[in-house]
């Protein structure tokens, strides 16, 4: 390796550091820096890998100033390479975010199926969780589940079972079962990601976990456990700017209350979700009168 | 002793007072399509989901999201008594009650609340005195 990746390799790690711990400002400055020298060094092959790299980092960050169309270009120059495989992955993310769900189904296929033939077996494993993401989507559970075993299951040949990016799928899997009302299943994996994410400094990764464990806990009664890990889900979904998982906590948050007979608690939260539907002035009474968890996908 | 009893008198005090509400499943969206006179192409363009989703949805296979369940009471634009199934609309004295109700105060609004609110305990923890009253 010259001296020039090494370089930028550290940039990357550094990066990926930053955007584990929620820090993606510094991490979208890194891949920035690293593709103006990639640009400098007239190094095309750097130039795409950082391209897509800001891209992925942009979509974690809600903003979609980026362009797509430049990641498929690069897709369509390294079809055999690892930045195919990442533009591919990129692109499908995009897709996912836009609420095109076809299209970046079909991205994530193909980075699944380029990542295989390139014995990539990380990125084989991301690809995995990403489609089983859409399928979750989709609520076709059954199916999102089985890649999600599969994706962790590769993993953990790799020794990466007790990675982030293990946790990470761990949850997701724990999930699909707590959907399927599967909840004492889904639970350990749910709880063995969050002692994973907190060992490894991954706050910013604990919100859905958070989140999932609320939602398991009001489907088994255990109210108290379940305003426990909604008010962890809605503290850490505030502090990393996640709409999703701010409006799904309060919405947990006043079932669980409504539940307990606090009506005030409740309705503090029915209220904080109201304010993000200004045009459906009624929606506070509805939400009194009518529980919706029975319909509701978190993932959705 | 004496507060062994007065738990024995008040059993419903120490319980809390739990909202009771209708769950949303896939056959009440379906019956409330129906009534609204919407076909599933119609209701999952209004609620932007596919119709082959809304027809998953309708058989409690297919769950969605916040923003999505809340589009479908928007659509449905539901009186709360119409969810519940039931066909009685208000009378001209709950009418009256609700009018009085919204001219008072923040304050006296909510000593009704409360007053309400203990009422339902009440008949909760002794329903026979209820049935006298009626009687």
């Amino acid at each position: 390796m010259t001296e020039r990746r090494k370089h930028l390799e550290f940039l990357r790690k550094t990066a990926r550091d930053a955007i584990w711990a929620g820090d993606y400002e510094r991490a979208l400055s890194l891949y920035e820096d690293g593709l103006a020298l990639a640009r400098s060094w007239k190094d095309r092959d750097l130039e795409d890998l950082f391209t897509c790299n800001r891209a992925t980092t942009l979509l974690e960050m809600d903003r979609q100033d980026f362009d797509l169309s430049g990641l498929k270009e690069i897709l369509l120059r390294s079809p055999t390479s690892p930045n195919g495989v990442l533009a591919a992955y990129a692109s499908a993310h995009a897709h996912e975010v836009r609420g095109e769900l076809a299209r970046a189904t079909f991205y994530a296929q193909t980075a699944l199926q380029k990542s295989r033939d390139l014995r990539l077996d990380e990125w084989t494993a991301a690809s995995m969780n990403l489609l089983a993401n859409l399928e979750l989507r989709e609520s076709r559970f059954e199916s999102a589940k089985a890649l999600f075993e599969e994706a962790l299951g590769r993993l953990e040949e790799r020794g990466d079972g007790l990675s982030r990016e293990g946790a990470v799928v761990s949850d997701n899997l724990g999930y699909c079962h707590i959907a399927m009302d599967r909840v004492e299943v889904g639970m350990p994996y749910v709880e063995r990601a969050i002692s994973l994410l907190d060992s490894l400094g991954a706050r910013q990764a604990m919100d859905y976990p958070c989140l999932d464990l609320c939602f398991a806990m009001l489907k088994l009664d255990r109210l108290d456990q379940g305003e426990s890990w909604g008010i962890r889900a809605l503290g850490l979904g505030n502090e990393f700017g996640r709409e999703d998982v701010v409006k799904n906590s309060h919405y947990l948050l006043a079932e669980i209350y409504a539940t307990m007979g606090r009506a005030d608690r409740a309705d503090e939260h029915y209220e904080a979700l109201a304010n993000y539907y200004p045009d459906f002035p009624a929606l506070k009474n509805y939400l009194h009168q009518i529980s919706l968890t029975g319909m509701l996908n978190l993932r959705a | 002793m004496g507060a062994f009893m007065a738990q024995q008198h008040f059993p419903d005090m120490a319980i809390p007072l739990a909202t009771r509400k209708v769950n949303l499943v896939g056959s009440r969206i379906r019956e409330l399509r129906k009534g609204h006179r919407l076909t599933q192409m119609e209701l999952s363009e209004r609620i932007g989901v596919a119709q082959s989703d809304l027809s998953r949805m309708e058989q409690g296979e297919y769950k969605v999201g916040l923003d999505t369940l809340f589009k479908l009471l928007q659509v449905f634009d539901l009186k709360i008594g119409e969810f519940f199934g039931e066909s009685e609309t208000a009378g001209p004295e709950d009418r009256e009650l609700v009018t009085e109700y919204r001219g008072l105060s923040d304050e006296a609004r909510q000593e009704v609340r409360d007053f309400v609110r203990f009422k339902k305990m009440q008949q909760q923890a002794r329903p026979e005195d209820s049935t006298e009253e009626k009687e």
